[in-house]
């Protein structure tokens, strides 16, 4: 027999997985408009507040939840993470925003060298992926992946921060400060995507495990 | 107050003589506290068996209590969480045919010694049951004061103190305290109930065993008991029999999850109710079987 507990959890695992679709789209959107020069803002705005919209439902039927089943165990622990894992979602569509936002403000990038810019993409995209694919096999251990990963995206932005404030006005090989700017920006919030994606793995490990998952 | 420390010093007094072996001052004094057992605990449970005839309703249940904390049981019917507390206070084996095995620890003393008054045991350990069950034909004040009567308290003033101290602690006094002389049966479920713990606490139990106290009552009612039962473990430990797994969450400091007579989980209750340790308690406590 069906829990009625269970419709609820299955409600929310639904909404979940929707944001895990949507938000992966909207940084992966957000990244092809800065490769390609295309202008993805408004599509991007749209999903960002989708993305909001379902945040706000999942923290609305969390506490429903809670109120009329008072879940425990496992069911509380998901339910709890529930509402952390969409706010991580939630934060990939507004990252994916201010990115295509930078992108308005500093003008065209097509002049710009995009290569360390890309070479992180890749691994945040991979981080996404991780960390919903942890989400939906209960992968307890994709954290640690993870954070390994995360150290690699710390070191690039951190490393590009120092090219850009070393930089010399009165070398000509020397970027743009829009190409500089552009790429800092962007490089700092996938850098805070990484980050999220790390705290979506954490939460499926205290899902599991009932433990915190242990920080590096 | 003082008067009630006097009351239960003579309290005591009046029941140290076993008949078996001469004196014995149980509650000051344990004859032969058990090495192998900690004196952290209040109540300490050692393989403890029991049987209704051939069946065996418990199997070697091993359990620590903290002095001052409230301990849920929890389990699906038949699991022998009664069973369990009724060995406490040695009632189980007042049912014909019902025998227990194993030791029962209070204070470092054996309750199941052969040197024990299972009297004394009894009032130690006192006990609150699932239904309400004043004396219907006692007044409110009668229902609290019978049982110091019974042991010989005499004296009217302490006596008065005794009863008005325990409503008080009940929680009960200010809703009676202008018709002590009625009768308890013409008092609403909840307010039954509470007159019973306060029936329970005039005897100054040290362990309050509770079965399912708030089984028969209304929400608001069940309510003022967990209020209760909150209040109360700063001078008592409580041991409480529910089925309302909520009702454990609230107020347990400490929770025990029994099926087909074993224990199969004990720990902090937040632990239990968040992340414990055995399949069969998650199942259980998330409502997938029982």
């Amino acid at each position: 027999m069906t829990r009625l507990l269970d419709l609820g959890i299955t409600k929310i695992s639904n909404i979940i997985m929707d944001m895990a679709k949507l938000s992966e789209r909207s940084v992966i959107t957000a990244i092809d408009a800065y490769e390609k020069g295309i202008n993805a803002k408004r599509q991007i705005f749209d999903w960002s507040e989708q993305l909001r919209i379902l945040q706000d439902e999942v923290a609305d039927l969390a506490i429903e939840l809670i109120a009329r089943y008072q879940p425990v165990a496992t069911d509380l622990r998901f339910i709890r993470s529930c509402m952390e894992i969409s706010y991580g979602f939630s934060r990939f569509g507004r990252y994916a925003y201010d990115i295509v936002d930078v992108l308005e403000a500093t003008g065209s990038t097509a002049d710009c060298d995009k290569s360390v810019v890309l070479e992180m993409s890749i691994t945040v995209r991979e981080m996404i992926h991780t960390s919903v694919q942890a989400l939906q096999s209960r992968d307890k251990d994709a954290a640690q992946q993870l954070y390994k990963k995360d150290d690699t995206v710390d070191a690039l932005y951190k490393n590009y921060l120092r090219k850009v404030l070393t930089a010399n006005s009165a070398d000509k090989s020397a970027a743009s400060p829009r190409c500089y700017t552009s790429a800092l920006l962007i490089l700092r919030y996938l850098e805070r995507i990484s980050d999220h994606a790390c705290y979506i793995a954490d939460s499926v490990h205290y899902i599991v495990t009932g433990e915190s998952s242990p920080r590096r | 107050m003082h008067i009630y420390l006097d009351c239960k010093t003579r309290l005591v007094a009046s029941k140290v003589i076993d008949a078996g072996t001469g004196e014995y001052d149980f509650p000051g004094k344990p004859l032969s506290p058990d090495p192998t057992v900690s004196q952290r605990y209040k109540v300490s449970i050692r393989n403890l068996e029991a049987w209704f005839g051939p069946k065996q309703a418990l199997m070697d249940i091993n359990l620590d209590i903290k002095e001052n904390t409230a301990t849920a049981i929890i389990g699906p019917s038949g699991c022998g969480k009664t069973t369990l507390i009724r060995c406490l206070n040695r009632m189980h084996e007042m049912t014909q045919g019902a025998k227990a095995k194993g030791r029962v620890i209070l204070d470092g003393v054996d309750i199941y010694d052969r040197k024990v008054d299972p009297v004394v045991i009894k009032r130690r350990i006192g006990m609150v049951f699932q239904r309400p069950n004043p004396f219907p034909t006692m007044s409110i004040y009668d229902n609290v004061a019978a049982g110091l009567k019974l042991n010989g308290i005499k004296d009217k003033s302490l006596i008065d103190d005794i009863v008005t101290e325990s409503l008080e602690k009940a929680a009960l006094y200010d809703e009676v305290k202008d018709e002590l002389g009625r009768q308890g049966a013409g008092l609403s479920g909840g307010q039954q109930q509470r007159l019973c713990i306060a029936r329970a606490l005039a005897m100054q139990p040290e362990v309050l065993l509770m079965d399912e106290p708030t089984s028969a009552l209304d929400p608001i009612a069940s309510s003022k008991i967990e209020e209760l039962i909150h209040s109360l473990k700063r001078e008592l430990t409580i041991i409480i029999v529910t089925h309302n797994m909520q009702q454990a969450a609230r107020v347990a400091d400490f929770t025990a999850f029994m099926y087909l007579g074993k224990l199969v989980e004990y720990g902090p209750t937040k632990k239990i109710f968040e992340n414990p340790e055995r399949e069969l308690t998650e199942r259980y406590i998330s409502g997938k079987f029982g």
